[in-house]
């Protein structure tokens, strides 16, 4: 029983990176040849192996640089061990990545005075756990192993490699729709070739309004779930859920939602880095409320 | 056509039996795993212990005794093999670290000492991974213990050899107890 149901949701993250990655790939491809057709319809053939090429160089790169691109967006500094500041950090880190049986991930700081924190990279061999200068301020010991064996569950579960590939594509997603867009406009052409490649046209536009909202969907649905179990990883880790619980407490309070991140990679985070007046729905955390309810009840 | 029936099923109990033999052995190295990483942290923490007491001399002038403990303690771990005297030995030393760390309380000098709160903050982060590393080991061999107790896995824990329960990392029972100081 014990390790089925993370196992289970090991496989389902990888299997979930590569469905997302080829499935990027596709949208992509109909994206550019819908694009070249309404541009240049001379060059359609180039444009395509062109991008290919390219399309096939970006999923490798996130792939493997990702996490990288994330914590330079984010601002984070890597910090060593002999760092007299972070000695409760890296304590935490340290025990906690023994407690879950992955190697310590790199740990990095952001300064703000806002409590968050995320993790990202491929998988546990290659992983980074990010937290913010407040958080280390604001919160005690066991309060802070929560938070951190929340983003280690993240890491362990391979939820980080999807998060991160998520990250990356949305912002390419979003300029190459809005490049079509814009594209648009240049166009100049006969009536009769504007009849044949109109229907192409068409779908291209839906295409690139569609493609970036879908993404986004998905970021929502999946990144909610995924809270829910990290939060209840940590509880497993920290055999503690009260820590986890009042650390949330306290984030509720002293938060002000104004971190300065992109919206790319807001469902990276611990809590929301942008809180929003929208509404549950568009939401990419459940409630901090809900979480702590659930805690305190475990 | 016939014979497709009986290999096709027999096609299905070796993918199994595959899967639960190659799942066994997993866990049974994630317990060996587990054990090294408990390993590392006891290590390290045996290697301060004479740094320690180099320093707590001076100033403890008047606890030989939980001076001694200490240093017998890191001595009996050094003879010690296996699983169970290991265990004891290193219960031992827990406690007599928890003893001179409680006394250090009456000895403002000592606390003030830099060489000493950089220990005494070392040791405290190693007991910290010590209590994981246990949690992690015993995590381990529930997992391990549960997979060949419990159909089917338990059809399939002999074929692999390791169809005996492993043991559970234990605190021993003087461990337990808050350490007693007299001042």
């Amino acid at each position: 029983m014990e390790k089925v149901s993370f196992f289970d949701e090991i496989e389902k993250n990888k299997r979930n990176s590569v469905l997302l990655a080829s499935s990027i790939f596709l949208v992509l491809m109909l994206l550019v040849y819908t694009m070249s057709l309404a541009i240049i319809p001379e060059f359609s053939i180039f444009i395509i192996a062109f991008s290919v090429v390219f399309v096939l160089i970006y999923i490798y790169s996130t792939y493997n640089y990702g996490d990288k691109i994330v914590l330079r967006a984010t601002g984070a500094k890597e910090v060593k061990e002999d760092d007299r500041r972070c000695v409760h950090l890296f304590n935490a880190v340290d025990g906690l990545s023994i407690a879950a049986g992955i190697p310590r991930p790199k740990v990095y700081v952001i300064e703000s005075e806002e409590m968050n924190a995320f993790a990202t990279g491929k998988g546990p061999e290659h992983a980074s756990i990010a937290v913010t200068t407040g958080l280390i301020k604001n919160l005690k010991r066991d309060e802070l192993e929560g938070v951190i064996g929340h983003e280690l569950s993240h890491i362990a579960n391979y939820d980080i490699r999807f998060a991160t590939l998520i990250a990356v594509m949305v912002g390419l997603i979003a300029i190459l729709s809005n490049f079509l867009i814009r594209g648009m406009r240049f166009r100049t052409r006969g009536d009769e070739e504007e009849r044949k490649i109109g229907f192409l046209i068409l779908i291209g536009l839906i295409l690139a309004i569609i493609a970036p909202i879908m993404v986004r969907l998905v970021q929502f649905a999946i990144s909610r779930k995924r809270e829910f179990l990290a939060d209840a990883s940590s509880a497993k880790l920290t055999r503690y859920p009260d820590g986890l619980a009042s650390a949330l407490e306290k984030i509720m309070k002293v938060n002000r939602g104004k971190m300065e991140v992109s919206e790319a990679v807001s469902h990276l985070f611990f809590v929301d880095p942008n809180k929003s007046p929208l509404d549950k729905l568009y939401a990419t955390h459940p409630p901090i409320k809900e979480r702590i309810k659930i805690l305190r009840a475990m | 056509m016939w014979w497709i029936v009986p290999l096709v099923i027999l096609a299905v109990l070796v993918l199994v039996s595959v899967y639960y033999v190659n799942r066994i052995t997993m866990l049974s190295n994630r317990i060996d795993n587990a054990w090294s990483q408990i390993d590392v942290q006891l290590k390290k923490r045996f290697d301060l212990v004479p740094n320690l007491v180099e320093t707590v001399k001076g100033y403890m002038k008047h606890e030989k005794d939980a001076i001694k403990s200490v240093t017998e303690a890191r001595e009996r771990m050094m003879g010690t093999s296996d699983l169970k005297s290991r265990m004891r030995a290193e219960g031992e030393l827990t406690r007599a670290l928890k003893t001179i760390l409680a006394l250090s309380e009456n000895y403002p000098n000592l606390k003030a000492n830099e060489n000493f709160r950089l220990l005494q903050e070392q040791l405290e982060g190693i007991e910290n991974r010590v209590a994981y590393a246990r949690q992690f080991y015993n995590d381990s061999v529930l997992g391990f213990n549960n997979m060949i107790t419990t159909v089917p896995g338990n059809w399939f824990a002999g074929l692999t050899g390791r169809n005996r329960p492993r043991e559970y990392f234990e605190i021993e029972e003087s461990e337990r107890e808050p350490v007693k100081v007299e001042f």
